[in-house]
């Protein structure tokens, strides 16, 4: 195992085309599995005319309501919705993905300061790492979808609507993981370490400052990634309960309740996307950083 | 003698607002029970075509949908008047949220039971030993009532299914009948492709275990207060303008109601159809009786809720405090 | 760090004075609604702001106790009792409405009250879908981990199409698994299974690299193989990050399945209650449910804590706690 420099690009497009190449073969190929019932009672047989497997495997690409729609399908939503409509429309997703990536942006903002803030709080302070810390794990149990509805109540009667409940359950999932990986990682210097630190009679803010946050890195990261991933989420839930209102959540709510199946469809990939850009980024800031720190 | 001054007060102050008329407008805000759709094609209709600006009201209309319960919205005065049936508003009554019907738009139900032919559902006594869904949320009390008048038990003569809110747990025969509304997804079943003649319908007012759907509500202690009362009467003035239009022209209706779903996943023609069928709800459209809730008709839905099966909807009549028709009668001066 | 319990006042003094206030303050509380047009005077403000400060005092001198293991359980129990104290005090000081927030005693009712029908949610929820799902999803992820650790090509084929998947909202699986495994538990447990996969992968590969420089290169000074290096190198070294992954799994596990009921489920489960019960008002079931599932995940996050001190002893991330 020999330090992983960051791959080429062609290093690592071949890999991920293999892949996708796979995984378009078995979607294909379950979008026949599922369809065939439905493409049989609903199309062919309304027809009345003798059809050969050709001709169901054709049918069941080209469902109205598909149980699973083919990737072209989704494909061909998801261009009409992006490039047919101005951005500004509620029919683009590209409106709907940024109206979820803003809620998720500043829930990932507050929950990452809250989690490092707590954390070190946690790491520092034995009232709050007793009294606290099982409690933050309970929190986690709480089921957010469940509460969201009467969290935007409460928060609604105080006086906040809008973009900032979204946000709020947003870092209620984003916090956590952010927590848990950070006490875990201000704790990770070892014993020889602090005892250093202690004999150059550093304060405790410098054996946080030098020692413990660097050795928390490689902690942190990995968690925010997962932070970011539960933000969408969190982003996407939080606009179930607001009503069928704009945003990625709203899409796939609606397009679940009109039975547009390709919608649903459409409105993952989309998500799926927006959380790629998102932890993608967040992956690039955690090489930038580590860079930075291996040169130093 | 007080009284009579802050009276006089009063009408000072009525007489400025009347002279700076534009400039106080009263706010009220509408919770509806779901997503925007023709279902409350009345609401967006007197917004669009600026009823209720003509009577001096700034209205917020806010699109409900499956986790908001529009009481709690309510509780947590984040609405005036909300859109509600009525199992679930005299449920929430009992249960500390005293609610009180103002008016009653839809004075027929909706609601009904679709099957499958194919699946062996003949008649009412076929369902014994069949998987039903049904819609929960307050919308299962009906059904639970229904089962208890043919004597099935559910969970054990018939199995039931919470159902999500679409259509495909009939489409993929994960269930015998699901639950339906007539102006929406009995029509999402046809469109999916299974023809009408492979379907077998149980209307829920047929069956005589129908309740009254689509109403107004507001907090009980709110209609002490006669500003309130003036204020809810000129919106119920101008929804039903509205819905009179929206009854009289489903097309411009479903164009009014694509234009104000933000998620720009309603389409006009399945809107147009949904408003047809809604209109067939409002027997009372374009005569003076609009949204008049029927004494007899209140009362017939509290006795299906008082006897539903083992887990009745409601323990205590409420009697005529769960409704009130002052500010109908304010509307329709 | 050590030192503390020295100073100031004894626990059980501050805990004493703290109870004995808060008792007080009990006792003295006017029946709810009974101030007029609803606002709270300041005496009452006041006199609540006052025991916060003591009973965060009380908290803060039980946790500066030193030694046995039941004083941080102890800690944490109090600081526990001492929000639900504010709770249920507050709600019915400001006479907050039931359908909002309501108080832990009503609550309390409805758990014994209601037991029967809770247990049998739970093992439909808990002992189907969860324990099934998160066991099958971590189980996953730890195997891929591995497994693609040995070959970059494949790390880099998946580990995109990984990260897509983990941000698929659940929300919008749901249905979807409804739709493909019917209305029953396999459907929440599939969901369960794709919440679950993501993390574990992720912190499997990451545990994996987490073994250093000279450690591997003693490894190869002994000649051990592949494997070798993998049982007794590097696979403890990432049991760390494997824990935090499980302990994650399994809250989000729970959630999943919670969330996966309200899109259609049979007429048992804790999602199913959670959701039919707050749609009929009957907010205090609602909170008894969700009680039961957070009781659930911090059983199951503490008993993985105590397998992990019995796994990774030696490692100092578990060694400073």
């Amino acid at each position: 195992m020999t330090r992983r420099t960051a791959p080429t690009l062609r290093e690592q497009a071949l890999p991920v085309a293999v892949v996708l190449a796979a995984v378009l073969l078995l979607w294909y190929g379950g979008a026949v599995g599922l369809n065939a019932q439905g493409a049989i009672e609903r199309v062919l047989t309304p027809r009345g005319t003798a059809y050969g497997w050709q001709e169901l495997v054709a049918t069941t690409w080209a469902m109205e309501r598909p149980v699973l729609p083919a990737p072209h399908q989704v494909l061909a939503d998801l261009r009409e919705s992006l490039f047919d409509f101005p951005l500004d429309s509620p029919r683009n997703l590209l409106y709907h993905a940024a109206v979820t990536a803003q809620s998720t942006l500043l829930g990932f903002v507050l929950g990452t300061l809250l989690g490092v803030v707590l954390a070190a709080a946690i790491v520092h302070s034995r009232t709050l790492d007793r009294a606290l810390l099982p409690w933050i794990v309970a929190s986690q149990t709480v089921p957010v979808l469940a509460i969201a509805p009467i969290v935007l109540v409460i928060l609604g009667s105080l006086g906040f609507s809008g973009l900032a409940p979204k946000a709020a359950i947003a870092m209620y999932l984003c916090f956590f993981p952010v927590t848990v990986a950070m006490v875990q990682g201000l704790r990770a210097p070892q014993r020889i370490e602090t005892e250093l630190m202690h004999t150059y009679a550093a304060s405790r803010l410098q054996a946080f400052w030098l020692l413990r946050l660097p050795s928390a890195l490689p902690y942190l990261f990995p968690s925010l990634r997962v932070a970011i991933a539960a933000g969408v989420v969190g982003a996407m839930v939080a606009e179930l309960p607001t009503g069928a209102q704009a945003g990625l959540g709203a899409r796939l709510l609606t397009g679940s309740y009109y039975g547009n199946t390709v919608g649903i469809w459409s409105a993952l990939v989309m998500s799926a996307l927006l959380g790629l850009a998102l932890t993608g980024a967040v992956a690039a800031l955690e090489r930038l950083v580590l860079a930075r720190r291996n040169q130093a | 003698m007080a009284g009579s001054m802050i009276k006089q007060v009063a009408l000072a102050a009525a007489l400025a607002a009347a002279a700076f008329g534009a400039q106080a407008q009263e706010k009220v805000t509408v919770q509806l029970k779901w997503v925007p759709q023709a279902q409350f094609a009345g609401y967006y209709m007197a917004a669009a075509k600026g009823y209720y600006k003509a009577e001096g009201l700034d209205v917020t209309i806010k699109p409900g949908g499956p986790d908001i319960s529009p009481v709690q919205v309510i509780a947590g005065n984040q609405a005036d008047v909300v859109v509600n049936w009525m199992p679930d508003a005299l449920a929430a009554r009992e249960a500390g949220v005293p609610l009180v019907n103002i008016a009653q738009v839809f004075d027929k139900s909706g609601l009904m039971l679709t099957c499958r032919k194919d699946s062996g559902v003949a008649s009412a006594k076929d369902f014994k030993g069949k998987t039903l869904g049904v819609w929960f949320g307050g919308n299962e009390y009906p059904f639970l009532n229904w089962m208890g008048k043919l004597g099935l038990k559910p969970d054990s003569d018939v199995k039931v299914l919470k159902q999500g809110f679409n259509v495909d747990p009939l489409l993929q025969k994960q269930a015998a009948c699901i639950s339906t509304m007539i102006y929406n997804e009995y029509w999402q079943v046809v469109d999916a492709g299974i023809k009408e003649s492979d379907l077998i319908t149980f209307f829920y007012e047929k069956e005589g275990v129908a309740s009254l759907e689509d109403g107004l509500y507001v907090l009980e202690s709110k209609l002490k207060d006669k500003a309130f009362v003036a204020k809810m009467g000129k919106f119920l003035k101008a929804t039903f303008k509205g819905w009179n239009d929206a009854v009289k022209n489903p097309e411009e209706a479903a164009k009014v109601v694509v234009a104000a779903d933000p998620s720009g996943s309603a389409k006009l023609a399945v809107q147009k159809r949904q408003m047809e069928n809604v209109a067939k709800l409002i027997s009372t459209a374009g005569t003076a009786k609009i949204g008049y809730l029927e004494p007899a008709a209140y009362e017939r839905t509290v006795k299906v809720l008082l006897t539903g099966g083992s887990s009745p909807v409601i323990k205590k009549d409420p009697g005529k405090a769960g409704y009130s028709h002052a500010v109908w009668e304010a509307a329709s001066k | 760090m050590s030192g503390q319990a020295t100073r100031g006042a004894p626990w059980w003094l501050a805990l004493a004075i703290a109870l004995t206030a808060a008792a007080g303050l009990c006792l003295l509380m006017p029946e709810p609604g009974s101030f007029d047009d609803g606002t709270v005077p300041w005496a009452w403000r006041l006199a609540l702001l006052a025991v916060l400060g003591l009973a965060g005092w009380s908290v803060q001198r039980v946790a500066a106790l030193d030694g046995r293991r039941w004083h941080g359980t102890a800690t944490a129990a109090l600081f526990g009792l001492w929000v639900l104290y504010v709770w249920q005090v507050g709600v019915t000081l400001f006479d907050v409405p039931r359908v909002l927030l309501p108080a832990p005693s009503w609550i309390a009712g409805m758990l014994v009250d209601r037991w029967d029908t809770l247990a049998a949610d739970f093992v439909q929820t808990v002992g189907k879908s969860v324990l099934i799902g998160w066991a099958l999803g971590s189980g996953l992820g730890f195997a891929v981990g591995v497994a693609i650790d040995r070959a970059p090509f494949l790390q880099r084929g998946l580990l995109p199409l990984a990260s897509l998947t983990s941000t698929v909202p659940l929300v919008a699986v749901a249905p979807i698994m409804v739709m493909w495994f019917g209305f029953e538990w396999p459907s929440k447990a599939a969901v369960v299974v794709l919440m679950t996969f993501f993390p574990m992968l992720i912190s499997t590969l990451a545990g994996l690299q987490a073994a250093g420089k000279l450690e591997l290169e003693l490894m190869h000074s002994y000649a051990a193989g592949y494997g070798r290096t993998l049982r007794d190198l590097r696979l403890p070294m990432a049991m760390p990050f494997i824990f935090s992954a499980l302990k994650v799994n399994a809250t989000l596990a729970l959630i999943g399945a919670i969330v996966a009921e309200f899109f259609g489920s049979p007429t048992v489960g804790l999602g199913f209650r959670i959701s039919t019960e707050a749609a009929r008002m009957n907010v205090g079931l609602v909170w008894a449910a969700i009680v039961v599932a957070a009781v659930t995940g911090s059983l199951a996050y503490a008993l993985l804590v105590q397998l992990e001190r019995k796994v990774a002893f030696w490692h100092p991330s578990v060694r400073s706690r």
